[in-house]
């Protein structure tokens, strides 16, 4: 029983030890993965990590690259702040009153297929090519997902909860605001998630077909002018941003919810 | 029942008729002007008359099989992978950590990559559905095969079923919902991802459409691709809701 037990502690020691950095190895192997196989490619379009690696500081240090990229992240925080203000009150509202539920079900089911992106040629003839158009598109983007979560949420709150609430004499909104809401706070936080890698992705593509500035212009007017060294260093910074992004919400979301039982959510990401 | 199901029918048409009427409102008083936004009736009238073109059912049909085949290889690999990382520790302790790095990557930017990489036709596309649909569908794999009940494995057991066997016959099935789960979005994902990476290097298929309606400013034509996008979609999920419900035979109300 105690050689049971001894084991037990000893492997999670070794899982301690070894957990934090293991996401770091699999960057380090996914890079040595790539080094091997572009010296075995050999071609010109395909440069090495490490020449790939190199390029970074180059585009980084540069006034105007930097610049770009801070635009980028701006429309990018804007689009996702408004898309998270509206869409979970909504989706709360969705979760709990049934009528509300099957207004917006049918519209958003038609809506979910349909790349948000794509609208960027559509809402450009309207909005010009500037911050609106590409915020826009990013909102639009984010709204689904997170509407979709804090509907499912606010839908498995515990009825219990909220009969106690109304025989306490609260009113429907403030039962809203201080039951179903915290209630369903890890659900709207695992669709916060998949917004956030969801908003980055948009972010991109909206910049690759309204060329004006971003990361995404960076990186697909360098595959146009075959500079390639700075195409696969764009890949590493966007990619490199994702990771950022999404272990800093991870520790947010860890905090608000401390309560719950942590389920090891990795954002399904969307596009 | 009755009365609740053709209440819910009326109040979801409600918002579909309201922005038919809107845009219709728009064009017909004048606010924009057809070349910004064409008359509703003009866009459908200009869908059913592509629908019976072979030009457009070829570029449709160019989206559907890259879709298709993407969609498809994702399956495969993410519920196999999904499954191995559940059940065998060493997997897990590879599979892991990649996830958690590749998940939150942006796949579109890796987009450039293929291209060089696979060239401008299928297979670069495909790889792109591919990378994008992989992870819902392992993710949902995994969480379903990590919490199926011990007692289920223990009886298979117990019972003489080899423990190679066990996997498919029992941790499986009982992933089956979650699994389902994983598919439905990353069904989402692939039509997404395969219509801007048509968008992006425009050879054919919808998202071409779309960018060579936009070049030439036919905003009728804008407006079609993007259509027949969202029907393709609902068309794949009701289809996956059928295998659904064949597959979940049994189980009690999923």
């Amino acid at each position: 029983m105690s050689a049971v037990a001894g084991d037990g502690t000893a492997t999670a020691r070794i899982g301690i030890s070894i957990a934090p950095f293991a996401p770091l190895l699999a960057c380090l192997g996914l890079l040595a993965a790539w080094q091997i196989g572009a010296l075995l490619l050999g071609t010109d379009s395909i440069p090495t990590a490490l020449d790939a690696l190199r390029a970074v500081p180059d585009i980084l240090g540069d006034r105007s690259g930097l610049a770009n990229i801070l635009d980028s992240i701006r429309r990018m925080a804007i689009g996702l702040a408004s898309a998270v203000v509206v869409s979970i009150p909504l989706g709360l509202a969705m979760g709990r009153v049934p009528a509300v539920a099957s207004f917006f079900n049918p519209i958003l089911m038609v809506t979910y297929p349909v790349p948000k992106a794509a609208l960027m040629p559509v809402i450009m003839l309207w909005l010009g090519v500037g911050d609106l158009s590409k915020t826009l598109v990013i909102f639009l983007a984010v709204t689904l997902p997170i509407i979709y979560h804090s509907f499912e949420g606010a839908k498995a709150v515990e009825e219990k909860m909220i009969w106690s609430g109304a025989a306490m004499g609260m009113s429907r909104l403030q039962i809203m605001a201080r039951i179903v809401l915290p209630a369903a706070l890890p659900e709207i936080l695992a669709g916060c998630r998949t917004g956030l890698v969801l908003a980055l992705i948009t972010m991109v593509t909206s910049e690759m077909i309204a060329r004006k500035s971003g990361a995404g212009n960076i990186l697909f007017n360098a595959l146009d002018m075959g500079q390639y060294d700075t195409v696969f260093a764009m890949i590493i910074i966007i990619g490199a941003l994702g990771i950022i992004f999404d272990a800093a919400f991870d520790r947010l979301r860890r905090a608000l919810v401390a309560w719950s039982d942590t389920r090891q959510d990795i954002p399904l990401s969307f596009s | 029942m009755r009365a609740t199901l053709s209440r819910d029918i009326v109040l979801g048409a409600i918002p579909l008729i309201l922005i038919a009427a809107v845009w219709q409102a728009i064009v017909s008083f004048g606010y924009a002007p057809a070349a910004l936004l064409p008359p509703p009736g003009a866009v459908f009238v200009r869908l059913v008359h592509q629908l019976g073109g072979t030009d457009f059912l070829a570029q449709g049909g160019a989206t559907l099989l890259r879709l298709f085949v993407g969609f498809t290889i994702a399956a495969v690999l993410g519920i196999g992978i999904g499954l191995m990382a559940a059940v065998h520790r060493g997997v897990d302790a590879v599979v892991r950590p990649l996830v958690r790095v590749l998940a939150p990557v942006p796949k579109v930017a890796l987009y450039p990559a293929l291209l060089l990489l696979l060239g401008f036709d299928h297979a670069s596309k495909i790889a792109l559905v591919v990378a994008d649909a992989l992870f819902p569908i392992l993710l949902s794999t995994y969480y379903g095969a990590t919490t199926i009940e011990q007692k289920l494995v223990w009886s298979a057991l117990a019972a003489g079923t080899p423990p190679h066997q066990v996997l498919y016959k029992v941790v499986l099935p009982a992933a089956m919902p979650s699994i389902l789960t994983g598919c439905r979005i990353a069904l989402v994902i692939s039509c997404i991802v395969v219509f801007l990476a048509e968008m992006i290097s425009s050879t054919d298929g919808l998202g071409y459409l779309l960018v060579r309606a936009a070049r030439s400013f036919q905003t009728v034509d804008m407006f079609v691709p993007l259509i027949s996008i969202s029907l393709l979609g609902l068309i794949l999920n009701a289809l996956l809701y059928g295998a659904r419900k064949v597959l979940l035979r049994g189980f009690p109300e999923v």
